[in-house]
């Protein structure tokens, strides 16, 4: 289980029966052994892994779905996608991790993922945020022991949210967060000053709660 | 804690005044008074204490008058904000490596799409060049380079995508090779276009100082030197307008071939 860094742009997923391997079409880069591949049927969680037609359904609809592929059999696989940074976080089945499909590289079969319409995280304030910030209204929510790897621009940091300490976050800079948290639009100048420069500091997203959110050190969007 | 790696950060393990650990691409500035920040640049904040960091654009800051004094750029104002409070600052440009630089009763000079953000310490310019801003004055800067920054020292030909900045020497004249002047003393204007190598125009530094470079990159087209160039079309007359226009005219042609 678990992905191994190559370099910073690309990890090394070792298959095995029983520990295959999602990842996003066209992201395989070179593999060793005795690996197929078949594409998966309506994004993270469709088909055969987890998920359901509903789900799907919604994720095609707005935009959230990715097409994803399996790679099953016995050896290892080298995953990168267009030179982004790639970031490989383990997680212990505590929390789960939102991230945005499109920023999702792989992650073990295992772990089964779901997508989430924002108004479930914090109501009618979570829809208003996907709209505004462009990341649209759903989510994808990754649960279970694995490894994630994730892509960004720039390689990504994370910073740790917790007690009373809140932090600010670029809209265009999030990644993906792990935790119970809060993510709530603010617009910290005029509605026009946001309007007319897009990725300026005009709107951003104040993080609450306890967790920790991935940030990426570019304002540009994959 | 459920992720395991990387390490997360919070304001006790960030850095004040330095790169994020194992990322060249991110920096942490600890805010304590004025800075003055592209737009877009910053990408995350914690603020201290329960207090807030405030971004004002400059054409609506509550700092008019040093804003005045400070910022010397008409061109440049609506790209510009001050942040202003007590906290971290983060700051991250299209995944560019960044640099802070010191500046003790200097003058520097920097590609204006490369500079993120500089102290009120420092004054503001437009340099002589377009495309490129001066600093001046005492105080720390932040700038972003497209790969680690090549500090070279003159005298030295550079190719103008290549260049980030210089400092203390003055300020570069064209250079243009043989053959791109072989065709203009030839008079061989017919035989001109569709000539360009890409290297036909070099910035050539003299004198006692320092280059910046960066690995060489796709300048991104500036929209400011386009609205100097029309500040002075304004100084010319109508022959020459019209001259321009051809000119304009035939370049548009090229392009859409």
């Amino acid at each position: 289980m678990g992905f191994t860094k190559v370099t910073s742009k690309v990890v090394l997923a070792d298959v095995r029966p029983g520990a295959e391997v999602l990842a996003r079409r066209g992201a395989m880069l070179a593999t060793t052994g005795r690996i197929t591949f078949s594409p998966v049927v309506g994004g993270p969680g469709g088909g055969t892994y987890g998920g359901g037609i509903a789900s799907a359904l919604a994720r095609g609809m707005q935009g959230e779905a990715v097409p994803l592929m399996v790679a099953e059999g016995t050896g290892t696989v080298h995953y990168g996608f267009r030179g982004h940074h790639v970031t490989i976080v383990d997680l212990d089945g505590s929390q789960p991790m939102s991230v945005e499909a499109d920023r999702l590289l792989a992650h073990d079969a295992s772990m089964s993922s779901s997508v989430v319409f924002l108004g479930q995280q914090g109501g009618l304030r979570g829809a208003v945020r996907g709209a505004v910030t462009g990341q649209g209204l759903f989510t994808t929510q990754l649960s279970g022991r694995g490894s994630v790897a994730l892509l960004s621009h720039g390689g990504t940091f994370t910073l740790r949210v917790g007690g009373s300490r809140q932090v600010v976050v670029d809209p265009q800079a999030y990644v993906a967060h792990v935790g119970d948290l809060r993510l709530d639009v603010a617009t910290a100048l005029s509605w026009r000053d946001a309007v007319g420069r897009g990725s300026g500091e005009g709107v951003q997203l104040k993080v609450s709660g306890e967790g920790t959110v991935y940030v990426q050190a570019s304002e540009e969007k994959l | 804690m459920a992720p395991t790696s990387p390490q997360p950060l919070d304001p006790q393990s960030l850095p004040d005044h330095d790169n994020l650990p194992d990322n060249p691409h991110a920096y942490c500035v600890r805010l304590t008074g004025p800075l003055f920040v592209q737009t877009g640049r910053m990408i995350a904040y914690y603020p201290a204490g329960g207090g807030t960091i405030r971004f004002e654009p400059l054409t609506a800051t509550s700092m008019t008058a040093m804003v005045a004094a400070r910022f010397s750029s008409p061109l440049y104002s609506r790209d510009w904000v001050v942040a202003d409070g007590q906290g971290h600052v983060l700051l991250g440009d299209r995944g560019y490596d960044i640099n802070s630089y010191d500046l003790d009763d200097g003058n520097l000079t920097v590609r204006a799409a490369n500079l993120l953000a500089f102290d009120a310490g420092l004054e503001l310019k437009e340099s002589i060049i377009p495309g490129f801003l001066t600093l001046l004055g005492t105080g720390k800067f932040l700038a972003s380079s497209s790969g680690p920054v090549v500090f070279v020292e003159p005298p030295v030909r550079v190719d103008p995508e290549a260049l980030v900045g210089w400092a203390d020497c003055p300020a570069p004249s064209q250079h243009f090779d043989a053959g791109w002047m072989g065709h203009f003393l030839g008079a061989a204007r017919g035989a001109l276009f569709g000539t360009r190598s890409g290297e036909e125009r070099q910035y050539d530094f003299t004198g006692a100082g320092t280059v910046l470079l960066q690995s060489s990159e796709r300048v991104l087209e500036d929209p400011h030197v386009v609205r100097r160039l029309e500040a002075e079309v304004q100084q010319l007359g109508p022959n020459q307008l019209r001259h321009l226009a051809g000119v304009i005219q035939s370049e548009l042609q090229q392009h859409q071939q």
